[in-house]
């Protein structure tokens, strides 16, 4: 039997419901919708995540499209999906939670007698992501950039992988896409929910996937490489039988530790480099105009060397946030040589 | 020519802040301004975006298009106001962060009214109603994407269409609704206006710089329409197919994921064929399958991203009446 908090599924069955979580002043709910699969064989727990922050959508339609096609009588162990993770900032188009204006996915482990958020957070993460042994996590641009990696922890020492860090190491190739980075320690944050996911056992990868500037366009693909990736991950953990389909047979993987910040002055954003541009130090990234003469008022130079990762915004307002991440290629990894299996036995 | 404390002599130009008065917190109550005096008289176009603070694109081609200009080869003026929600533009939203109103839904303003309703009444009286065309771009902010022209039944119609037809965009809209616009007022004043939809946040990253030359084409073509300048329409389309709109699209009984298919604009379609549908976004289940009520053609505009806003336009479907080609 499959159990989440109050929802179930037995196994060769697959059912919806909502995980009781926690409730506003209002009494409005915010339990998050989750879909379990309970495979009718014995197996590893994939989880699905979408819409943590909750304008981030593109991995919620691809869990949704996933969600119909999934037979769990065709599947070894169990998969627990969460299309929409924050409901209250999908409802309003925000990252975060405007209930307590906190950040879900900021929060892990939680804490049962916090905010809503904290509550929510600590019932999501003791009742599903702790049983998981994978979790996907889909990010992506929201409605005002756009992205296209597979975005994993730093590892310890490269050259003394543990157990998790061999598993994610394929796992990160086998979604399918042709590039994946990390972030060097002190790039953004201190990342104590990664730790807390850790800690739990469950390896996590992240998809920063798609998103609103390139939505007309590319919406309906990225939404089907989604799909696939998240078929993939199954095949490569296998939970279901058949071969990986990929961008091609190539994953560059980047150490992407040069960030680019909003410099003080602001106006509209316009950015000039493309998606995998070598810069070297100094090129310039993009360009602060006035709105209402055009006049420049500052370029942006990049600091480093690097390759523009498939990440940034597009949207010629930003806040006070990065606006585009260079990499350095830390390694390219071959599907046609790898064996991009892991098991959890 | 002088517009407030802002003034342009004949072969000049000109470029200030319209200003109306000051919030209780003391801000500026303003509207960004350039002022094209030709040297020749001539008539006098008002451009007009960004009333809508999340409609940005238009503010980075449009000072551009201003420097492009030379008064010396200019009969008649330019008014350009390349973003004229400044308050909304700085906090993200669409509406005027003073007093929540947008500027596109107070007519033609109030001088007793609003700090908003204030500006739009002295701008009115002091740039639209003193023109001969107003051209108001518009875009589909962060959520719909557009490429069409659109004209009011009211005022001087023919003068109107004449000009829509000329901005060299791929479809001409006849029949827009009337509503509490600048633009409707203007039309209503029998001053030729056209308001043009090009662009929005969903083809950003794709389609920015043919957008951008799309709205500098429609600044240029209007001026040659209105014989303000030489030379001859320029445009990425050979011809503008017009369209007299009957049915207006927009969210109906189901909310949710909404999907329209891309591949209609600009297409014929039967009563009841598939426009879109809506699935449940937790759950997954079609909610609703969004189908033609009539036969039309499908215009060039509409909601793309998945999750539109409250009454947001899905789609728009009329009777191809004309095709124009643009020369």
């Amino acid at each position: 039997m499959l159990q989440v908090g109050n929802l179930k599924a037995k196994p060769g069955e697959k059912t919806f419901g909502y995980l009781e979580t926690a409730a506003s002043r209002s009494g409005m709910r915010l339990d998050i919708p989750v879909h379990l699969i309970a495979g009718a064989e014995s197996g590893p727990t994939l989880m699905l995540q979408g819409a943590i922050h909750g304008a981030e959508i593109i991995g919620s339609i691809a869990i949704l499209d996933f969600v119909a096609k999934a037979d769990p009588a065709a599947i070894r162990g169990n998969v627990i999906a969460a299309p929409v993770v924050n409901r209250a900032g999908f409802e309003l188009g925000e990252r975060g939670s405007r209930v307590d204006e906190k950040d879900i996915s900021r929060l892990f482990p939680g804490n049962k007698n916090g905010s809503v958020s904290d509550q929510t957070a600590y019932i999501y993460f003791k009742e599903a992501i702790s049983q998981a042994d994978v979790l996907i996590d889909f990010h992506a641009g929201a409605r005002t950039a756009y992205e296209r990696y597979v975005l994993f922890t730093v590892e310890n020492d490269p050259n003394n992988l543990s157990l998790m860090e061999k598993r994610r190491r394929k796992l990160v190739v086998a979604f399918g896409l042709d590039q994946a980075a990390f972030f060097p320690p002190g790039t953004f944050g201190s990342g104590a929910s990664k730790v807390a996911i850790e800690e739990a056992d469950t390896l996590q990868i992240t998809l920063e996937f798609g998103g609103g500037t390139g939505w007309h366009k590319n919406g309906e693909d990225n939404v089907r490489d989604a799909n696939r990736g998240i078929w993939n991950i199954m095949k490569a953990m296998g939970m279901i039988d058949g071969e990986l389909e990929a961008d091609g047979p190539l994953c560059t993987v980047y150490n992407a530790g040069v960030v680019i910040w909003k410099p003080d002055v602001d106006g509209l954003f316009i950015r000039d480099a493309k998606f995998k541009d070598a810069l070297k130090t100094g090129d310039i990234y993009g360009r602060l105009v006035d709105p209402y003469t055009g006049e420049l008022l500052a370029e942006m130079p990049t600091p480093a060397d690097g390759i523009v990762i498939p990440s940034g915004q597009e949207w010629p307002t930003v806040g006070a946030t990065s606006i585009g991440i260079l990499g350095t290629i830390d390694r390219v990894e071959d599907r046609r040589t790898l064996d991009l299996s892991v098991s959890f036995d | 020519m002088k517009l407030g404390n802002i003034q342009a002599a004949s072969g000049t130009k000109a470029y200030g802040l319209f200003q109306v008065g000051e919030t209780h917190g003391r801000f500026p109550v303003h509207i960004p301004l350039h002022i094209v005096n030709g040297a020749a008289d001539g008539p006098t176009l008002v451009v007009q975006a960004g009333a809508n603070g999340l409609e940005i694109e238009p503010s980075l081609i449009l000072p551009h298009v201003v420097k492009e200009l030379d008064p010396g080869a200019i009969s008649g003026a330019v008014i350009v106001a390349p973003l004229m929600n400044t308050s909304g533009f700085e906090f993200a939203q669409m509406n005027s962060v003073f007093d929540d109103k947008h500027l596109n839904k107070v007519g033609r303003g109030n001088a007793m009214g609003s700090v908003s309703e204030q500006l739009v009444g002295a701008y009115y009286e002091a740039a639209i109603s003193k023109a001969d065309a107003l051209l108001d771009i518009r875009t589909g902010s962060q959520w719909s994407y557009h490429h069409y022209a659109s004209v009011y039944d009211d005022g001087d119609f023919d003068k109107s269409k004449a000009l829509a037809a000329a901005l060299g965009l791929p479809h001409v809209l006849l029949g827009k609704a009337p509503d509490q616009s600048m633009a409707h007022e203007a039309a209503k004043d029998g001053i030729a206006t056209v308001v043009a939809y090009i662009g929005g946040g969903p083809g950003l990253r794709d389609y920015r710089d043919r957008d951008l030359g799309r709205m500098r084409n429609a600044v240029l073509n209007a001026m040659r329409e209105l014989g303000m300048i030489e030379g001859a329409l320029s445009s990425d389309v050979d011809k503008t197919v017009v369209i007299r709109k009957h049915t207006v699209i927009r969210t109906t009984g189901a909310r949710g994921f909404t999907f329209m298919d891309k591949s209609l604009r600009g297409e014929s379609v039967k009563a009841g064929d598939k426009l879109g549908y809506v699935r449940h976004p937790f759950s997954g289940e079609l909610l609703e399958e969004i189908r033609a009520p009539r036969d039309g053609v499908v215009v060039d505009g509409g909601a793309s991203w998945p999750v539109p806003l409250e009454d947001v336009v899905l789609a728009i479907l009329g009777d191809a009446v004309e095709e124009i080609a643009i020369s």
